[in-house]
């Protein structure tokens, strides 16, 4: 079995690797400090099991699940017992509370050995792990991972968000990041006073909004502050009108 | 007995004032030429300390019976002029049978003649006075609750912040001390004696946090090394990550501080700020006196990609410690932070008070 240990305490690491030592069949195949190395090892090398730490720099615990979610099963570890139940939506295979024994340990591992076998359960925790996400919000942030790396963008500093078939594009700074989310997933994760949803395929960022112009007799047409210009449905009108004025 | 007889010093005065006024009735008694100065005093003196206690503790209860402000209120002068005529009226029968028991032993610097005039001086005399004495037990009664009720107030305030340190102090708890446990655990095997250290520190930090009383001050200086426990905790968990640097001026080190108020700006620098940094960075802690001021700033690394007002957290820490000095000081403390790109830093003015200069 291969695992990654992901913690950014190097003594915490230690005791992982230590109970590990009773086990010759395992295999440390990476150390992280913190989330975003998380992401890309767990990216790159695919292990089966992965030891996170859930109060780390750059990304949290949740946030490391939630954008490696399928690619590894996880354990958390940490000395927080306030965050088991939100561990659990995030379909964690166990939540070990420092500091713990090797005995729990070893419980916690043998759970895992025999969850690991069920290939479709890692599939079905994507699922878990997003709707996890989605009942946390509002998020200040949004994750994108791209390959093993991993964009961070504060929610202030999105301009739009466009619907692209199965993806959403999101807008920043003038660049464009795709993240595989649903329109409709994403704008429940946006606090609702700043973002609208303009469109069916457009959520737009109310401060970004220089004017709205009558495009036909009975349609409109936002014009962002870079001159951008983006439809707006009828009830879209509707709302926009109330916020704007 | 309570209310005005509960001190020696009021029943002092309290006999004091019936003394002058049985030796100014004997001075009346005298000069309406009833008889002689001395008889007059031997009259009028031991008649008055009688109806002093006499009128007095009875005043005193229907004072109890009959507070102020209470639904019975305006049966206060009817109830007060029935009891004072007729202590009076007693008052003129225990005179007369002090007068007669003088006049038993046929002396003559013993007994006066009681005319009508005098009788009716007396009687109307201990209406006057018992309805002086009722007046004196309500306002000591009203005085003393005053002061009762100031005192339990204070007794509640030094309780509240008690009870905030303790809550301060289980806030600090858990998690910092389940992270430090589980870095000893790492360290039995692999370092036996830094895990040796790590426990004396853990345990020197909570015996010193433990025994801080919320309304005691301590000097800068005990809060300085609690502070060092902390961050040497704090630093075998961080490892290199956490750097630490101090800054503390020996004027500034005597000075008086409300306890653990700098200890929650140095946690929330390192769980805010060096944990959310991979390469870590430093944590300042600086103090120094200006004249009659208290400068103290604590300063730390942040990470500058975290959105700014991380609304849960740093944000309570540091209203409670604002909280705390204006409990403690009023406008004269103030505290202010700000954040400057990769640094994060708040700083505190407050009165400088040492012991010697009181306070």
């Amino acid at each position: 079995m291969r695992v990654i240990i992901v913690d950014d305490e190097a003594l915490a690491r230690g005791v992982v690797r230590e109970y590990l030592d009773e086990h010759p069949d395992v295999e440390i195949v990476a150390e992280c400090g913190n989330g975003f190395e998380a992401v890309k090892a767990i990216t790159e090398l695919e292990p089966d099991l992965v030891f996170l730490d859930i109060q780390m720099p750059k990304l949290d615990g949740f946030e490391v699940a939630e954008l490696a979610a399928g690619k590894a099963r996880f354990i958390f570890a940490t000395a927080y017992d306030q965050y088991a139940i939100k561990a659990f939506e995030f379909h964690a295979l166990d939540y070990l509370l420092k500091p713990f024994s090797q005995q729990r340990f070893d419980q916690a591992l043998a759970h895992a050995r025999a969850n690991l076998g069920n290939a479709g359960a890692a599939q079905a925790e994507t699922a878990m792990a997003r709707e996890a996400v989605a009942r946390n919000k509002p998020v200040g942030r949004v994750l994108i991972r791209d390959g093993a790396k991993v964009h961070v963008i504060a929610s202030e500093k999105i301009d739009y968000i466009e619907a692209q078939d199965d993806y959403v594009q999101i807008r920043s700074e003038g660049k464009s990041y795709l993240k595989n989310q649903s329109m409709a997933e994403l704008e429940s994760q946006l606090a609702p006073e700043q973002f609208l949803r303009i469109h069916r395929s457009y959520i737009v960022n109310i401060e970004c909004v220089a004017r709205i112009e009558q495009a036909t007799r009975d349609s409109h047409v936002a014009i962002l502050k870079d001159d951008t210009r983006l439809p707006i449905s009828r009830t879209g009108y509707q709302k926009i009108r109330a916020v704007v004025q | 007995m309570q209310g005005l007889f509960s001190s020696r010093r009021g029943l002092t005065v309290y006999l004091l004032v019936w003394l002058f006024l049985g030796v100014a009735l004997g001075g009346v008694v005298t000069l309406s030429g009833a008889a002689p100065l001395v008889n007059g005093l031997l009259f009028a003196v031991p008649v008055c300390l009688f109806y002093a206690f006499a009128a007095g503790y009875s005043a005193y209860y229907l004072c109890r019976a009959y507070p102020l402000g209470s639904p019975k209120t305006g049966t206060i002068p009817l109830v007060f002029t029935v009891a004072a005529v007729v202590a009076s009226g007693l008052w003129l029968t225990i005179a007369q049978a002090w007068n007669a028991l003088c006049q038993l032993f046929s002396v003559n610097w013993a007994g006066i003649a009681i005319t009508p005039p005098l009788a009716a001086l007396v009687v109307g005399l201990g209406i006057l006075l018992y309805g002086f004495a009722a007046a004196v037990h309500y306002v000591v009664i009203e005085f003393l609750r005053a002061s009762g009720a100031e005192q339990r107030s204070l007794e509640a305030r030094l309780m509240a912040q008690d009870a905030e340190l303790r809550m301060l102090r289980t806030q600090i708890d858990p998690h910092f001390l389940f992270n430090s446990l589980n870095s000893i655990s790492a360290l039995t095997s692999q370092d036996a004696k830094a895990a040796r250290r790590m426990t004396l520190e853990l345990a020197s930090f909570f015996r010193q946090s433990l025994g801080m009383e919320a309304h005691k001050k301590v000097t800068l200086g005990e809060e300085m090394v609690l502070i060092r426990h902390f961050l040497a905790i704090e630093q075998v968990r961080f490892g290199e990550r956490l750097q630490v640097e101090e800054a503390v001026e020996d004027d500034a080190l005597a000075c008086l501080v409300p306890p653990m108020i700098i200890q929650p700006l140095v946690e929330n620098a390192v769980k805010h700020g060096i944990g959310n940094l991979p390469e870590g960075g430093c944590v300042k802690v600086m103090a120094r006196r200006a004249a009659s001021v208290l400068h103290i700033r604590v300063e730390n690394a942040v990470d500058v990609d975290l959105p700014p007002p991380r609304a849960q957290g740093s944000g309570i820490g540091l209203a409670n410690v604002r909280q705390r000095l204006a409990a403690a000081y009023q406008h004269e403390a103030s505290i202010h932070w700000a954040r400057q790109g990769a640094s994060f830093s708040v700083e505190i003015a407050m009165p400088a008070e040492t012991l010697n200069e009181g306070t």
